[in-house]
């Protein structure tokens, strides 16, 4: 499944990209890609909307506690 | 309440707070230290590099344990705290009120760039007016089914696209396509999503759902496009890579050479190796030139230029050949008589003749006769042979028309035999009708405005007839024209043209049956097919409307665009070497350091905006 979310809070493109390899790492999560500009997150996982949310979340908050998905 | 929490933990870590926070504590560590109070000085100095610095420190620090520590933050702590260290309070506490600062000024050029380009791709509205049970309801766009009936009056976007069934509109179409004209809309005719009316009203039944229309096609486009890097954008993620790792080692080496070999003192040297890492944080280049790109995508695609990535502005901005589809991309598709030969009869007369006897016919060839008809007779006994003509009675006489193997079945010879159709009055031969399609009309002015560009050759790839290719070629003023071709054929005709340039090769399609030709191109257009998915597929480039002189709009934008993110490039290192060398030679201190790295990113990030400004300019 691929979702999509807001993600706001990122300071750089390079802070993006880092991101999103984090979250690649993550378990479940096959892609993940951010777009600073726009600010869209796009993941391709098989979680559950449910599962995947908060999971994303604690991760970004690991980062950065400025960043915030929606 | 945790909401509220994080509210106060947002405003604790906002620029503004840190900036005046630090500030609040710098400027009595400043006065404390003139009048001699150097131990209290020096708490204030510490209080106030935690208060600004704390997060970044905290990030710093993360970054450490994720084992990716190189970035700027990392950067700014070591400086900061190393400037401590060797007893530099006053200007380790600076650097990082500068680079707050600084973050600060980065991130509203960066809100302001990025919501500039979102009202530019506002097309897509949230609401559609649903007409059900005669009752008018406002409705979410996600929420419209197909088929459903929507009111849209004037002053409004469409919200889903939709033909339609009642009333009439002017539809502007600008957003989509860059056109600024507005056009008559009636029964029947379909609106794409994004479009407004510009007075009127119509009723329309949906055609697709909100997320398949042709406005959030058009925005998914533009979003995918950042995806594919350019080839500047990826130089400076490489760059990145290599970069920090070098300067630190570097400042390193710059730290413990010269008091080796006792040139500096130890804190001399460790005070030159802060500046010189202060200075030398890529977050100009890193955010500049992606910015750039993603204006120059923006701002073409609210010209009617749909670009699929940022790595198609390099090869479309060096192009030096363009090669053309002819029916449909440099002439309107549609035919109209270019001719007439007539034997003993007027020539206005045989058109006359054959648009009657045509009359009932739908036949493109049958319609274009009745439009360049003045005048049509009443026909008795119409009837049609499919694949050769049609024959009627007028005034008793019969009038037949159709092709040469229609006249030769009836034994009449016409002594023309290149025409497209042919009239017999009672079997005799009365004269031959020439149809072509016709040239658009701005055809000839985008050519030479290409031409004017730089790009030198021109070139037709046809699958009409020599004479009528070769016609339009004259015209327009081609240097080449292949005709006959079929779609096979126009590959290999490509890549010989391919194969032989030097500089790029455009290749310009309308999308119909040359999918392969687009994909082939270095850079491959597709001209008014927003409705056709194989054509954006294969395409590099999109152009909404099938105006030819967006071709060099397209160009324009995209050579802008490079030059901006060349600009940015060149101007970031610029600056960087220059205060490096100065640094290195103890010419310029920390002060100016961290000017070198936010300045220069806002400045970078302002001049990206550039490629928006110059489309507004053109709006007025």
């Amino acid at each position: 499944m691929k979702y999509k979310y807001t993600i706001s809070g990122i300071d750089c493109p390079n802070c993006a990209s880092k991101l999103a390899k984090l979250f690649e790492k993550a378990d479940g999560v096959d892609s993940a890609k951010i777009n600073f500009l726009s600010e869209k997150l796009t993941v391709e996982s098989e979680l559950s909307e449910a599962e995947l949310l908060p999971m994303l979340r604690e991760v970004a908050e690991g980062f950065d506690s400025d960043i915030e998905i929606e | 309440m945790k909401k509220r929490k994080k509210g106060i933990s947002k405003l604790l870590r906002s620029e503004p707070f840190r900036l005046i926070g630090g500030l609040a504590f710098f400027i009595p560590a400043f006065i404390l230290e003139r009048v001699g109070l150097p131990v209290l000085s020096l708490a204030l100095y510490i209080s106030a590099l935690v208060l600004s610095g704390g997060a970044v420190f905290f990030d710093a620090v993360r970054g450490i344990v994720r084992k990716d520590f190189l970035d700027e933050k990392f950067l700014m702590s070591i400086a900061s705290v190393g400037a401590m260290i060797i007893g530099e309070a006053e200007e380790g506490v600076a650097v990082m009120l500068f680079y707050i600062l600084g973050e600060w000024f980065e991130h509203i050029a960066v809100r302001r760039s990025r919501s500039s380009i979102r009202s530019l791709l506002d097309i897509r509205p949230d609401s559609a007016v649903v007409l059900s049970d005669g009752e008018e309801v406002l409705t979410d766009a996600d929420d419209v089914e197909i088929g459903s009936l929507i009111v849209i009056r004037s002053g409004e976007r469409v919200a889903l696209d939709c033909v339609v069934v009642e009333g009439g509109c002017d539809l502007d179409t600008s957003a989509l396509t860059g056109e600024s004209v507005p056009v008559g809309v009636s029964v029947g005719d379909e609106l794409l999503s994004g479009a407004i009316v510009a007075s009127g009203v119509v009723t329309c039944r949906t055609l697709r759902t909100a997320d398949n229309s042709c406005a959030s096609r058009i925005l998914d486009l533009v979003e995918n496009a950042q995806e594919k890097k350019s080839r500047s954008e990826s130089f400076i993620t490489r760059f990145s890579r290599v970069y920090t790792p070098i300067v630190t080692s570097l400042a390193f080496l710059m730290a413990v050479i010269p008091t080796v070999f006792g040139w500096l003192s130890l804190s001399e040297s460790v005070y030159r190796a802060l500046s010189f890492l202060v200075v030398s944080c890529p977050c100009a280049l890193v955010i500049s030139v992606p910015m750039a790109y993603f204006g120059g995508i923006g701002g073409a695609a609210s010209s009617g230029v749909l670009y699929k990535g940022g790595n198609v502005f390099a090869p479309i901005s060096r192009a030096r050949t363009a090669v053309f589809d002819k029916t449909g991309t440099l002439t309107k598709g549609t035919l109209s008589v270019s001719g007439v030969v007539t034997k003993d009869i007027d020539e206005d007369e045989l058109l006359a003749l054959a648009a009657s006897v045509e009359y009932t016919s739908r036949h493109p060839i049958a319609e274009c006769i009745k439009a360049a008809a003045k005048k049509t007779y009443p026909v008795v006994l119409p009837s049609e042979l499919a694949g050769r003509g049609v024959l009627g009675y007028i005034d008793g006489k019969s009038v037949a028309v159709g092709n040469l193997r229609y006249m030769h079945s009836m034994y009449v010879n016409p002594p023309v035999t290149d025409a497209g159709v042919y009239v017999a009055v009672e079997g005799r031969f009365a004269g031959a009708i020439y149809l072509s399609d016709t040239i658009k009309d701005e055809a000839s002015e985008a050519i030479s405005s290409l031409r004017r560009l730089g790009v030198s050759r021109v070139v037709m790839l046809s699958g009409d007839r020599a004479a009528t290719a070769r016609e339009v070629g004259n015209t327009l003023g081609f240097d080449e024209v292949h005709a006959e071709l079929l779609p096979t054929g126009k590959v290999e005709r490509l890549e010989k043209i391919i194969k032989e340039s030097d500089g790029g090769v455009i290749y310009v399609g309308d999308g119909i049956n040359d999918a392969p030709c687009l994909a082939r191109a270095d850079v491959g257009v597709a001209m008014g097919s927003l409705g056709s998915d194989s054509a954006i597929e294969a395409a590099d480039a999109v152009i909404m409307s099938d105006n030819l002189l967006r071709l060099s709009d397209a160009i324009k934008i995209a050579r802008k665009t490079e030059r901006i993110a060349m600009e940015n490039i060149i101007f970031a290192i610029g600056i960087k070497l220059a205060i490096l060398a100065l640094v290195s030679v103890n010419l310029a201190g920390m002060w100016l350091a961290v000017f070198a790295d936010v300045g220069v990113a806002v400045l970078a990030i302002l001049n990206s905006t550039r490629t928006l400004i110059g489309r507004r300019k053109r709006e007025k």
